[in-house]
């Protein structure tokens, strides 16, 4: 039963290992992130402990994000080669496929997070072990949730084109409304019910909180840093949103699953390659 | 034993209004080489889908060993061997790591994997290529790596979707010699549907499939016997008398140049032609008709039209 969902996340590993274009152009992406970002919001941010920290964190989940949300374009590309067909004739289950994809792309999203938390310990970034295994984790956790949203927009549109489009509309605001970015703080009024909905700002606090190494520090404290939120006096602490990435997760999981399972291959557009 | 590997009852699929395999039925014998054979849009492709489990029948019964298609999916899967018409390899693999795959997909045991690679890579003398990455084969080894891959789990059926379309003479002919090897070695059972109605001779039977319903069922031999004649063209200097030979005994002729062209049904005729004239005869050439002069006549039209 593992042996399938195994071959497929390896085949996907090797087949990104080989593909140095799209693998630099990766590195590429989250690098120029890393750099234009931590400088040009580095005065945003006064009067904080740990400056990098904060900021980097941000640019790691977004990177995490971004990347497990964009990665399902395998699946397409499978499509489009025909390769899908030699998968969806095999005795194997679709839910094993679709696990498959789900887990290579979410472990290459973790690859890039920890490249960029490598880079970022160079300018500043300062974690221990604990915590770094515990942002790994937390990474881990976003990279699943996000590579099932990433299969279940691809199987739904199911052309290349369409998919980046797709991803676009659907990536932009997650970003920009998760505090990721620009600080929840920073954020005008009205669009805080918007960023109250927005999974990825419970994945951005959570995150943040393991990397900014605040266990210690009092509730109003970690509210005041934009780490966790007081909604109408109810606040969601940082071990709360880890609990809703936890749940959206599941849910993502089993809704690309159960999507996956049902979607017909057999009539995708295939763009016939001449012999 | 004469056990029947695939089982097909009044089999009917429709796309909306349009009925793509109207009510067919048909059956394959274990260890057997089954030419489908149609014209473009005919139903193949959609008979096809349909037996390798990727697409769903309107109504009917497929078996495939004993198991349905619809009902025992996986069990099905484990006993079918496909080539597709497209090819459905991974390019940036090597042909080894696509095989490999292939057996992480159909649970080959795994001390089995290496020595099967082994032996299906050699069936297609693709041993020394394995290491190759799959895009940089030329067309014919891609075809010829896909037969290995859909071998490697030893299937019962192997399908094959048009597996020489677009390949020169002399692949063509050294995969199908590679499919007559197998299907000895291992005594598998193989489907196939072909454009070149010269490949389907080689076949134990054939069927015929147009407009969605199957015209024609039997061994290349019968179909040619009983849907096409045997011409034989005679060169004599007593022409005149010939032809009023032909005449008399009702034999179809048609004069040609110097020649006279019988269309000859009977065998006694043709021997009785030959001892009534064996005096005067110069030449005489007999063509026996062809899988394709069936196909036109009872279609209408040429395969490739």
């Amino acid at each position: 039963m593992i042996r399938p969902i195994k071959a497929i996340l390896l085949r996907n590993l090797i087949n990104l290992g080989r593909d140095k274009m799209k693998l630099f152009m990766n590195l590429f992406m989250s690098g120029v992130f890393l750099f234009i970002f931590s400088f040009v919001m580095k005065s945003a941010t006064p009067g904080m402990d740990h400056p990098m920290n904060y900021l980097i964190s941000g640019i790691i989940i977004m990177t995490v994000f971004q990347s497990s949300l964009t990665n399902s374009m395998n699946i397409l590309e499978d499509i489009s080669s025909g390769f899908m067909k030699e998968i969806l004739v095999a005795p194997i289950s679709r839910w094993q496929i679709a696990i498959g994809h789900v887990l290579s792309s979410a472990v290459v999203s973790v690859i890039q997070g920890i490249i960029i938390v490598v880079v970022g310990l160079f300018m500043g970034l300062n974690i221990d072990f604990v915590h770094g295994i515990a942002m790994t984790g937390m990474m881990f956790l976003v990279g699943l949730t996000f590579s099932s949203l990433g299969l279940y927009l691809a199987t739904i549109t199911k052309e290349s084109s369409n998919f980046q489009i797709l991803v676009s509309i659907v990536a932009f605001p997650l970003n920009f409304l998760s505090g990721a970015l620009i600080p929840m703080m920073a954020l005008p009024k009205i669009l805080l019910p918007i960023a109250y909905l927005n999974p990825m700002t419970y994945a951005t606090a959570a995150f943040r909180y393991i990397s900014l190494q605040m266990e210690s520090m009092p509730t109003a404290a970690v509210v005041k840093a934009g780490v966790a939120f007081s909604i109408n006096g109810f606040v969601i602490t940082p071990m709360l949103s880890a609990l809703v990435i936890f749940l959206m997760c599941v849910i993502f999981v089993s809704l690309c699953v159960k999507r996956f399972n049902s979607a017909d291959f057999s009539r995708v557009k295939v763009f016939k390659r001449k012999h | 034993m004469n056990t029947n590997c695939i089982e097909v009852k009044n089999f009917t699929k429709k796309f909306g209004d349009f009925t793509a395999v109207d009510d067919i039925s048909f059956n394959v014998e274990q260890g057997s080489i089954f030419a489908f054979l149609g014209p473009n849009g005919a139903g193949k492709s959609t008979t096809i889908n349909t037996l390798c489990t990727i697409q769903e029948k309107t109504s009917g019964e497929l078996k495939i060993n004993g198991n349905d298609v619809t009902h025992q999916k996986d069990r099905v899967r484990e006993d079918i061997g496909i080539v597709f018409q497209d090819s459905t390899l991974d390019g940036k693999l090597t042909v080894m790591e696509n095989l490999k795959l292939h057996c992480d997909f159909y649970n080959v045991p795994k001390i089995e994997v290496k020595e099967r690679i082994d032996f299906a890579l050699n069936l297609v003398n693709l041993t020394d290529w394995g290491k190759t990455p799959v895009d940089s084969l030329s067309g014919g080894m891609k075809r010829r790596a896909e037969i290995a891959r859909g071998l490697v789990h030893f299937p019962k059926v192997l399908f094959l979707d048009e597996p020489t379309t677009g390949l020169d003479p002399q692949s063509r002919a050294n995969v199908w010699d590679y499919i007559r090897n197998l299907q000895k070695q291992k005594d598998i059972t193989v489907f196939f549907t072909t454009h070149y109605m010269e490949e389907a001779e080689i076949c134990d039977k054939v069927a015929i499939i147009d407009h969605g319903k199957i015209v024609a069922h039997d061994s290349p031999y019968n179909l040619r016997k009983q849907f096409t004649s045997s011409k034989m063209g005679i060169k004599t200097s007593d022409k005149d008398g010939l032809v009023k030979y032909l005449c008399n005994h009702k034999i179809k002729y048609k004069p040609d140049d110097e020649r006279i062209v019988v269309y000859a049904t009977d065998i006694d005729d043709v021997l009785e032609i030959v001892s009534v004239f064996k005096e005067t005869i110069e030449d005489i050439e007999i063509n026996k008709g062809t899988l394709n002069d069936v196909f036109i006549a009872i279609t209408g039209k040429e395969i490739r039209g």
